[in-house]
């Protein structure tokens, strides 16, 4: 029981992690095209 | 410089959202979970050298552009935010040249970089090309050599803009019910390019051994 709770942990930590960083990689692209990018849009018109 | 009308005319603008790029992240993050998907991986999660450079270059640009008081920053200073903003985000692509899609990001960012810088720290915008942004908003909003609204771009005519080539100078137009205008710059198509593709990278490629299978399973 206590094996499978550690393994549980192990699981979930691995998957947060992985989860996390990929969460991360796609905020920064998105932080990163909007600063890169100049583009002039207008809506609703 | 390049030739062209150089009007003076004025117009309002009333909602700026530059969100065009964005749908290149999303387009891009959701094709390249369905070939990650399909193939049966998990999206990889590349490691970005300097990760928090990316924030750190954006903050004088959210300043500038982004934030509530954004219309009160002084075009000056909107410009220098621009490019010591994108320099910054040069650098960041300079040190995740391995990673895939960064090239065309980069050489994108540049592109762009390049013709604020000799256009006086925003990007260029002709008269012709807000117009047909804005077709019927009100006469008193812009004017030639001044910034257009809160966006980064500033109005100026083709004549009178060095590398023209490189401004935002392409429109796309989605009808109702949903209006949207928008102007991009060749800059901006390498920077969605390069966005897509680095994120359909994250899907993943078939292994050598799944591949040679699905080889073997075809010439029988």
């Amino acid at each position: 029981m206590k094996y499978s709770l550690y393994n549980l942990g192990l699981m979930l930590e691995r998957l947060n992690q992985h989860h996390i960083r990929l969460v991360l990689v796609v905020l920064s692209l998105a932080l990163f095209v909007l600063g890169a990018g100049a583009p002039a849009d207008f809506g609703g018109h | 410089m390049c030739s062209g009308p150089a009007r003076r005319r004025t117009l309002a603008v009333t909602e700026s959202r530059r969100m065009i790029l964005l749908l290149a992240v999303i387009a891009g993050s959701a094709a390249g979970a369905a070939k990650a998907w399909l193939g049966g991986r998990e999206l990889s999660s590349p490691d970005l050298r300097l990760a928090w450079l990316v924030p750190v270059a954006f903050l004088p640009q959210w300043l500038a552009f982004f934030c509530p008081f954004s219309p009160q920053v002084p075009p000056n200073w909107a410009a220098a935010a621009l490019v010591s903003s994108q320099v910054l985000l040069v650098l960041f692509a300079i040190l995740n040249r391995e990673q895939a899609g960064f090239w065309v990001l980069g050489i994108g960012l540049t592109m762009n970089i390049l013709v604020i810088v000799l256009n006086g720290g925003l990007m260029p915008i002709s008269p012709d090309t807000v117009m047909q942004l804005a077709p019927n908003a009100s006469l008193d909003a812009w004017q030639i050599g001044q910034r257009l609204g809160t966006t980064k771009d500033i109005v100026l005519p083709d004549a009178a803009t060095h590398l023209c080539w490189l401004a935002d100078r392409f429109t796309l137009s989605v009808p109702k019910p949903h209006p949207w205008r928008v102007a991009f710059s060749l800059g901006d198509v390498l920077i969605a390019i390069g966005a897509f593709s680095l994120l359909w990278a994250l899907g993943g490629e078939p292994s050598a051994r799944k591949t040679s299978a699905r080889v073997a399973t075809h010439s029988f």
